[in-house]
């Protein structure tokens, strides 16, 4: 692509106002890298819309005078993978974080609308407030979109409440990389919003309109197809009662066996299982503290959550309890509480407040995380293939999905940021195991940074031709984040 | 079925598919979810009970016309009436009668029967049984230490099959009469074909000819109960006949009648017979076998649209056909023990013989026979055991087909056994098809 | 028919037995549901027939399904694939094309018991995948179309509301692995089946987007974007003990009930109370069925005969029925639903019939089980088809149906469909009361062709309806004509659509009479 440069600065100055449009070299410095691996470029501009016409302005001229928009919801401070960095010269970013309004609350409905720039730490006290609460992955950073993890299609901590893998997301307002506005499930009509929500409309039927389902094809995009300029998402009601589980074990099948059973009879909220260095990491806040609690827990954590709520709470913990005990029963697995106190206040903190800075970053102040989607069964395959590797630094976290039709599992790679030779190290051990997990069958649904280009290779030639296709369809000029997933080679 | 009724009921299919599985709450297991042979082996639409309603509807609007494509599509069904239970479960229609009645239409417009059924249609018009043997030698079978009583208000109606094929049937049925000190007698020269295998083609004229043959013949001497071994005869004398000739005489099949012995004392089986076996329900003793009621009431409409049948019409669903008296005699046989397969009583499978499909296509008789006797088999039982010759012709067929080690026994046979008593040894002989 | 050189080439691929293009078979093809008044709808003949394919074909695998799609390519004619086949969407749109009936490709492929999920071949019924998962404790989603219909159709091409949904949710969403031979003849094999190494069923999503997104949307293509030939789909727990025992004989058999099921039927009076009463109910999580119908299918799904049917018309009308049915594992389970039902009603000031004015026959429950509930009801005039069919909230639902009545009134007072008080709807709750959808049953006659006008008029005028009232988009929005007439006033979805099917049908070989057709070969429209 051939930027056109007439005007360029101008027109985006006059679409945005000179305040919403940056050239400082520190500002573009900071989006031209995070902590992955991957080098980025640097961008010829920041740009902060304040509303979807703005971003459809955008989008028009960027086919126009063909020049590249990489979107990014938040500040890009703690970003690990690479999505986000442009792979091109002439790209610009296209920074959503002032479109940050929570636009509607519905309690009756059980939904919101947000605008990308929306976070965790705004959002999560505002719902409580009304009694309800985001179906959350596992302890996000508070200053990350609420929005863009869920087009990220980033795992939640509740599989029962995981009724399709692209919840919580439900309808969206985008701008297709072709300067089109689009709305997606009900959100298109007929009618404007204003005028479905007065018919008792609230938007949260994600499929449609009619025979296809596009917020399908934006979400796990990385924004290379499309602009998400507000969403609804799903709510859950928040409950009065949350009562902690947590049961460890050095055999990952047993917790494994019990948290199929929990599962298939969705008996309960939140359903993960971590290894010790990640619940420490999770509970405590410094490399200490860490070490300590990881030497008190054995190497396999189960924890889950019964929740009830209103006056028949306790009944409900009461029936799910003596169905639970049923199940241990007869699966005859014994197994221990930890050895050192972990209170369940601890563990609901982490369940359902945001972090400040990334839980991951507390070890070792940096992070490689390698994250896949496989079956129950490989589960322990995988496992070993990461232990012939090097047991001792990697966080595990493994989360039932989908009403547990598959399961994420996740290997954090910690290590400290400031050594070259150890950075080098940890490069080579990410690419080697990604190829190793992949070779393996691994399934890397949501393929970033150094592995992507080995992902596809190794994926059926008709899917990348089809997505190319897709792509084609929704941003003909590749005006969206180029370099991203498939659509480049 | 009337013409009148016929016209309005082959517009109402509304394609569902029921009529390809037993009723829906029925269904144990993927394996015998189905209910129609036809469609099983040939797999196209058509071939269904739904299928064929469709057939009916666009032969009437001229969109089809008559062609050996079509005779063979409505001839390859063995009319078990399954179809019509799954549809009435669900819906009002009569997927079998239609069939039955576009039969009709096609030997009206001289494309049908099958030339094999038409072949044994002149058998049974020249020798009254549709196996072209000679009528002189339809009692060979009776042995001679048989004793039959010439003033009996019984008569035993071996019937075609029992009487040329499945001789052991008929020798059973007089031994245990004999044994029960029933007097009974039999039709000394004077049996003539029910009709079954000619209704079944649609050809309701020479149909008419026998069913007219066989009433002056039994109402001229007096009988008072006809006893069957045969469900085909049973199901034709007991409601095919009626509708069109009524008589004052009684029809049991043995089941019926030997259960009634039982009941009252004057049949004792006290001979231990320590076999696994499984019942095979004959559709002209099941489901078929439910009588047409008479109805005289009216269809009211009760607003734009909406009909209904003052007083409700009775409608024949499969529940009135004889399950319980075979199972009663099983279960009262000692050291017996009985295991059901899974689709028994009104949505039992064919056995595949019905209807002129063992002449016409031997081929499809077979596969289905196989198909019951693989269900026969993961019931757990080694024997299976019914209560018609036809059925046990083909399904000794399909045992000797699939070389299974299932053994097949009518159930009068296992009665002489309990009996202390032998059942013929006549199975070598393979049966023939006329 | 076909020509013999391109006959002989499809006998090749399927056998001499699988084809046949002859006047009978082709004729008896032609023949279905509901295509009366759709073809009234589109200026032709009210007669329940299509148009007339060259030969339907019955091939056994996904090899043969590519092999007839790359010869329909070659020789420019249409396909259309069905498997059990209920309804007009079946049904060719042009003579120039061929059925593909998948009726012996019909294996349960697995039941992966761990990983919660079985994979399917297109013939396989929701009652037979339902018994075979039932011997694992295990219940699938199967749609309100019945437990005779197709349970891979109904996930990847059709549409998918079911009594169940509150456990269940809807087929589109429990789509899993999906193999799929799209119009050009290339296999895609969606999400985790496309691994290279190692495939497997579990995931449908990916790698990155998900292709789902252009697979189907509220409803499918219904075959017009390619075959569907193996589709991974989700199981839930089976709601209570799988022992399924009946006695006694069709049609009324006696259910050995399970011990721990029951059904609440409450009238909420009112259209507003029924909202705030379908979304307390659904907020505590308890119920298996949770469906608002009006009260002549209410009495439907207690009645077993046309005759029963119309005894309970003097029942009593009710305003606003609700259906709930708990179902439970342990008795500690259903104590604590029966718990909350108890509650829900004093707090809602609800009443359950069931237990004081009425109980029902013992085969409810297995047809609530069996998701086969209230056929009669259905077949009272011959035919019926569902108008409406929005999903959203329950509010924009019970508006939809509240501004139905009087339009549906006006075509009873017509005398051309039936007259259910103008009420006839279904609504049920999705995913523990997220959304819910509702839709019309209408029943009318497809012998009287006034009924079968009328029925395609309140048709159109119920979709004319939603559309300028932004009542939410019905189910059969589908064709060129509507899709010409919906998209202005829906973001110009319609261009989208077109882009897809050009792009993956680019000969325009799959059939589009119910998606979309590349070159916008609308239908002319009625005068």
């Amino acid at each position: 692509m051939i930027m056109n440069n007439d005007n360029f600065l101008q027109n985006l100055t006059k679409i945005c106002g000179s305040k919403n449009v940056s050239q400082d070299p520190e500002d573009l410095k900071e989006y031209s890298k995070d902590l992955s691996f991957i080098k980025g470029k640097s961008p010829l501009c920041i740009v902060w819309p304040s509303n979807s016409q703005q971003v459809t302005n955008i989008v028009k001229l960027a086919n126009e005078l063909k020049f590249y928009i990489i979107p990014v919801s938040l500040d890009s401070k703690f970003k690990h993978h690479g999505d986000s960095l442009p792979k091109k010269d002439n790209s610009i970013i296209l920074n959503l974080s002032r479109m940050n309004k929570v636009l509607s609350i519905d309690r009756k409905n059980r939904v919101v609308m947000v605008e990308p720039g929306v976070s965790f730490g705004q959002l999560v006290p505002i719902l409580k407030k009304k009694g309800l609460r985001l179906l959350l992955p596992l302890n996000p950073t508070a200053s990350r979109s609420v929005l863009a993890t869920a087009l990220e299609r980033e795992p939640i901590t509740i599989p029962r409440y995981h009724w399709d893998s692209s919840d919580p997301l439900l309808c969206t307002e985008v701008v297709f990389g072709t300067g089109d506005l689009f709305r997606t499930g009900t959100a298109a009509g007929p009618g404007t919003i204003k005028q479905q929500q007065k018919m008792g409309q609230a938007q949260v039927n994600p499929m449609g309109p009619t025979q296809f389902s596009p917020f399908r094809i934006i979400q796990g995009a990385q924004g290379s197809l499309g602009v998400v300029t507000w969403a609804t998402l799903k709510l859950e009601l928040f409950p009065s009662t949350q009562k902690v589980y947590h049961f460890q074990s050095d055999n990952i099948q047993d917790l494994l066996d019990l948290q199929y059973e929990l599962l298939k009879y969705r008996l309960c909220d939140e359903l993960f299982i971590l290894n010790n260095l990640n619940l420490a990491c999770l509970l405590k806040q410094n490399p200490q503290e860490i070490s300590e609690l990881v030497g008190n827990l054995e190497r396999w954590n189960l924890i889950y959550i019964l929740s009830g709520r209103g006056p028949l709470a306790k009944d409900k913990i009461s029936y799910l309890e003596g169905d639970i005990d049923e199940i241990k029963a007869e699966l005859g697995i014994n197994l221990s509480a930890p050895k050192v106190k972990i209170s369940a206040k601890e563990i609901l903190h982490f369940l359902n407040e945001p972090c400040n800075k990334p839980w991951r970053m507390r070890f070792k102040g940096a992070y490689q995380d390698i994250f896949f989607l496989s079956s129950f069964e490989k589960i322990p395959t995988f496992i070993s293939l990461m232990d012939a590797n090097n047991k001792k630094d990697f966080g595990i976290y493994i989360q039932p999905i989908n009403q547990g039709t598959s399961y994420h599992i996740e290997f954090d790679l910690y290590y400290e940021p400031e050594s070259d030779n150890v950075v080098k190290t940890i490069k080579e051990k990410i690419l080697n195991v990604g190829n190793q997990l992949i070779e393996n069958g691994a399934f890397f649904s949501r393929p970033y940074g150094l592995w992507a280009k080995v992902v596809f290779s190794l994926h059926s030639v008709e899917t990348i031709a089809a997505l190319k296709k897709v792509k084609k369809i929704f941003d003909p000029n590749n005006v969206l984040n180029p370099g991203v997933l498939c659509f480049d080679d | 079925m009337d013409e009148e009724e016929y016209q309005k009921m082959i517009k109402r299919c509304v394609r569902c598919s029921v009529c390809k599985w037993i009723p829906q709450v029925q269904i144990k297991s993927q394996k015998y979810a189905s209910a129609c042979p036809a469609i099983d082996i040939y797999n196209f639409h058509p071939y269904s009970g739904g299928g064929k309603i469709i057939l009916a509807l666009a032969y009437e609007m001229g969109r089809i016309k008559p062609s050996e494509e079509l005779r063979d599509i409505v001839y390859k069904c063995t009319e078990c009436g399954n179809c019509a239970v799954a549809c009435k479960y669900m819906n009002v229609l009569e997927p079998l009668e239609i069939m039955m009645k576009l039969r009709e239409k096609l030997v009206e417009d001289g494309f049908g029967p099958m030339p094999q059924q038409q072949l044994y249609t002149e058998a049974v018009k020249k020798v009254n049984n549709p196996y072209n043997e000679p009528h002189e030698k339809r009692l060979d079978w009776i042995p001679d230490d048989i004793n039959l009583n010439p003033n009996a208000k019984i008569l035993y109606f071996a019937g075609c099959t029992s009487s040329y094929r499945r001789k052991e049937m008929a020798i059973a049925a007089a031994r245990i009469m004999n044994e029960a000190d029933v007097p009974f007698n039999v039709l000394q020269g004077d049996e003539f074909c029910c009709g079954s295998p000619i209704l079944r083609v649609g050809d309701k004229d020479t149909f008419e000819d026998l069913l007219n043959k066989n009433l002056d013949t039994i109402e001229s001497k007096g009988i008072e109960t006809v006893v069957f071994s045969c469900a085909g005869c049973y199901d034709t004398f007991k409601v095919d006949y009626p509708l069109r000739r009524k008589y004052n005489f009684e029809v049991k099949h043995i089941v019926e009648f030997f259960d009634d012995l039982l009941e009252s004392g004057d049949l004792k089986l006290s001979k231990n017979v320590p076999i696994t076996v499984t019942y095979h329900d004959p559709c002209h003793l099941g489901r078929n076998a439910e009588r047409y009621e008479d109805w005289d009431g009216d269809s009211v409409q009760l607003m734009p649209l909406v009909s209904i049948n003052v007083p409700p019409k009775p409608k024949r669903t499969g529940s009135k056909g004889i399950y319980d008296a075979p199972r009663k005699i099983l279960n009262k046989i000692p050291g017996l023990k009985l295991v059901e397969m899974e689709r028994i009583e009104e949505y039992a499978y064919c056995c595949g013989a019905g209807a002129g499909v063992k002449s016409a296509f031997p081929e499809m008789a077979l596969k289905t026979a196989k198909t019951r006797i693989e269900e026969a088999e993961d019931s757990g039982a080694d024997i299976i055991v019914s209560a018609c010759p036809f059925c046990s012709t083909n399904l000794q067929d399909g045992i000797l087909e699939k070389k299974s080690k299932l053994k097949y026994f009518d159930i009068s046979e296992l009665i002489l056994m309990a009996l202390g008593l032998e059942p013929e040894k006549l199975k070598q002989a393979i049966a023939e098809v006329a | 028919m076909l020509e013999k050189e391109i006959l002989k080439e499809f006998q090749e691929v399927v056998g001499v037995e699988n084809i046949d293009d002859g006047e009978v078979m082709t004729n008896a093809y032609a023949y279905n549901w509901c295509i009366e008044f759709v073809n009234y709808m589109e200026d032709k003949d009210p007669i329940p027939f299509s148009p007339i394919p060259k030969a339907v074909l019955l091939p056994a695998s996904t090899e043969e399904v590519q092999k007839i799609v790359q010869l329909c390519n070659k020789y420019s004619i249409q396909f259309k694939a069905q498997s059990t086949g209920l309804g007009p969407w079946n049904q060719p749109s042009t003579d120039n094309s061929v059925i593909l009936d998948l009726r012996r490709m019909n294996k349960i492929v697995k039941i992966d018991v761990k990983n919660l999920y079985a994979v399917v071949e297109p013939y396989v019924s929701g009652a037979q995948l339902q018994a075979e998962t039932m011997k694992y404790g295990l219940n699938i989603h199967m749609p309100g179309a019945g437990p005779m219909a197709s349970t891979l159709a109904s996930h990847t091409s059709m549409a998918g509301p079911g009594f169940t949904s509150p456990q269940t949710g809807y087929s589109a969403r429990n789509v899993l692995g999906t193999e799929w031979v799209l119009p050009t003849g290339e296999i895609l094999r969606l999400g985790s089946l496309g691994l290279k190494n190692e495939h497997d069923w579990y995931s449908g999503d990916g790698p990155g987007p998900s292709l789902r997104g252009i697979m189907r949307g509220w409803v499918g293509t219904k075959s017009g974007l390619g075959v569907f030939t193996r589709v991974a789909t989700k199981l839930f727990p089976y709601p209570c003990d799988t022992e399924f025992v009946l006695k006694g004989h069709s049609p009324i058999y006696n259910f050995k009930i399970p011990n721990f099921i029951r059904a609440y039927v409450m009238d909420c009076k009112s259209f507003k109370h029924l909202e705030k009463s379908l979304l307390r109910v659904e907020e505590e999580e308890i119920s298996f069925i949770c469906s608002h119908m009006s009260s002549y299918a209410i009495m439907a799904i207690f009645s077993y005969t046309l005759e029963s049917l119309m005894d309970k018309m003097a029942f009593g009308s009710m305003k606003s029925p609700l259906l709930v049915v708990i179902a439970a594992r342990t008795k500690r389970e259903f104590d604590y639903k029966q718990k909350v039902m108890s509650h829900l009603m004093e707090e809602l000031n609800l009443i359950n019939i069931i237990g004081t004015k009425y109980e029902p026959e013992s085969l409810f429950y297995a047809e609530c089980l069996r998701t086969n509930l209230g056929y009669h009801g259905f077949i009272a005039t011959g035919g019926f088809q569902s108008a409406k069919g929005q999903c959203d909230s329950a509010a924009l639902c019970l508006r939809a149906e509240m501004k139905n009545v009087p339009l549906k009134q006006k075509f009873i007072e017509k005398g051309v469909i039936a007259n259910d008080f103008g009420e006839g709807a279904w609504m049920t709750s999705y995913e523990s009361g997220h959304f819910f959808h509702m839709e019309a049953p209408t029943f009318f006659d497809q012998t009287d062709i006034e009924s079968v006008k009328g029925m395609g008029d309140y048709m159109e005028e119920s979709n004319q309806m939603d559309l300028l009232g932004h009542l939410g988009v019905p189910f059969f929005i589908e064709g060129d004509k509507l899709h010409n007439h919906w998209g202005p006033r829906l973001m110009n979805y319609h261009k989208w659509l077109r882009k897809i099917k050009k792009t993956f049908d680019p000969n325009g070989i799959s059939d589009s009479g119910f998606y979309i057709s590349a070159n916008d070969g609308g239908i002319k429209k009625r005068d």
